[in-house]
């Protein structure tokens, strides 16, 4: 199972002695930075301008005067194993941010009637060189009227936060290339579909996947209401107050367990042996798209929900099991 | 009797100095060093504590204090580091070895302390994401290629099986 080290880590986690003297030394803190407080001195402010700060005064200063040897080769060490992964990855944590809530609020009401969106490969990044490959299609949409005039401001909105998604994910593929430089292995792939497009619903889906020692797959899905011009999200599609998020968990649960039920071959993190790592409910906002014959979809990134032999995974809510909080016009 | 925000967070420390101390310790794998962390961090906490705005939060807030400490302290270290030589190996002893908590060595900062507070801690994505001041999105995100790295780092010598 998938967690059985992590479980080791958390066991010996836990088991970190904790040093006798340690409360009455944070006693000692907590009191000098009251009695600085309290006397509102202005050197106070400074206390910790100087390297190890006031708190320490008076203290054994235990490794400020021995040399400190078997603590510095340990700190090293760190280092020296950190730098090269660190500066690969700092980079690529944004570029799965989904930059949609805040179009959401931008393009809140405005009134558009049956826009029309139309979608082209608008470049294509590639790279290949040594073992180091990328293919990242950026499309550009242009929404209209259904006579034809553009909207321009939802149109110039979800291109920019297209382009921001996109360029992060090759900045961060950059980054890993002049991290890793020639010995690095590294597989990127940025591709986009149109999951839905009828009078209601225009649906713009990203999947990418990194493929290193493991892989990854990442989704991020673009819902954009034709009637509004908006894009939404999941709570949108709701009745405002509707515990959606209970529905949803409560169908996806019982989905999982018959689903591990009938094929052994199929696991989710449900019903584990490891209560911390089970699926209990989704977040309020997670990627979802409406199916063309009119069945909420939730899709969810590999190791979101399953072992990462699941790959990513898609749940068909039943429209019975939201019928009764579901907004019009949006599921059949 | 009205209670101010400084004995709020007082009160917290010593609730939770032990995560606090396991938090820095995860960081820095010395004894020393981590209580001088959670130390700094107790201290820093009780003179900005009239700072916050919101009491409900405050737990967050102390944890990111603890970490973003944490995080300073390993910067500082590293630069004196580079300038000494090796030391010798006899001073290894003042070291617990907990070969899984090394195995954390594979992640930055940043990875490590969502590792730490979701798997260690216990805490939820959204209070992990409102710690490190991501959103919930980037969060998950780091989670999943943390666990990645962590799999690669921890299955190493033994038979791969698909998937990780």
């Amino acid at each position: 199972m998938k967690d059985s080290k992590l479980m080791d880590m958390k066991s010996d986690y836990q088991n970190i002695p904790i040093p006798a003297e340690l409360k009455e030394r944070i006693t000692r803190s907590v009191e000098t930075a009251k009695e600085e407080l309290a006397a509102a001195s202005p050197k106070a402010s400074g206390a910790f301008s100087n390297k190890r700060g006031a708190a320490f005064k008076g203290e054994p200063a235990a490794f400020r005067n021995k040399p400190a040897a078997g603590r510095v080769f340990s700190i090293r060490k760190l280092a020296l194993r950190t730098a090269g992964a660190a500066a690969a990855v700092l980079l690529f944590i944004t570029a799965a941010a989904n930059s949609s809530e805040t179009i959401a609020y931008a393009m809140d009401r405005i009134p558009v009637l049956n826009a029309i969106a139309r979608v082209v490969t608008f470049r294509e990044y590639s790279h290949n060189q040594n073992n180091m490959e990328a293919t990242v299609k950026v499309p550009a949409v242009s929404i209209e009227r259904e006579d034809g005039t553009p909207l321009e401001e939802p149109t110039r909105q979800l291109n920019q936060s297209i382009e921001e998604y996109t360029s992060q994910i090759i900045a961060a593929f950059e980054a890993d290339v002049a991290a890793s430089g020639e010995e690095g292995r590294e597989s990127l792939n940025l591709d986009y579909t149109i999951v839905t497009d009828n009078d209601r619903l225009f649906t713009l889906r990203f999947d990418q996947t990194i493929v290193m020692a493991g892989s990854m797959h990442a989704i991020n899905i673009y819902n954009l209401d034709k009637t509004t011009g908006t894009l939404i999200q999941l709570k949108d599609l709701f009745v405002e107050g509707s515990d959606y998020v209970t529905a949803i968990s409560d169908s996806i649960k019982e989905q999982m367990a018959a689903q591990m039920q009938a094929d052994e071959n199929i696991q989710y993190f449900y019903q584990t042996d490891m209560p911390d790592s089970n699926f209990d409910k989704i977040e309020s906002e997670e990627d979802f798209y409406i199916s063309e014959d009119g069945i909420l979809t939730l899709v969810f990134d590999k190791y979101q929900v399953a072992p990462g032999y699941m790959g990513s995974v898609e749940f068909r809510i039943p429209t019975e099991a939201i019928a009764d909080i579901v907004k019009e016009g949006y599921v059949k | 009797m009205h209670t101010t925000i400084a004995q709020q967070v007082e009160e917290l420390i010593f609730d939770s100095y032990e995560s606090m101390y396991r938090m820095a310790y995860s960081y820095v794998r010395n004894e020393d060093d981590a209580m001088d962390i959670v130390q700094e961090s107790a201290y820093k906490a009780i003179k900005g504590a009239s700072a916050v705005s919101q009491p409900d939060y405050l737990k967050t807030w102390l944890f990111r204090i603890v970490i973003h400490t944490s995080i300073d302290f390993i910067r500082k270290h590293k630069q004196e580091v580079s300038c000494q030589e090796l030391a010798e190996p006899a001073a290894w002893d003042s070291y617990t070895d907990f070969d899984t908590i090394e195995a954390l060595d594979v992640l930055n900062e940043r990875e490590r302390a969502v590792i730490v507070l979701h798997f260690f801690e216990d805490r939820t994505l959204a209070e992990v994401a409102k710690i490190l001041d991501l959103n919930v999105n980037t969060a998950k995100t780091t989670l999943y290629r943390s666990l990645k790295k962590l799999k690669v780092q921890l299955t190493e010598g033994e038979p791969a099986y698909e998937g990780f």
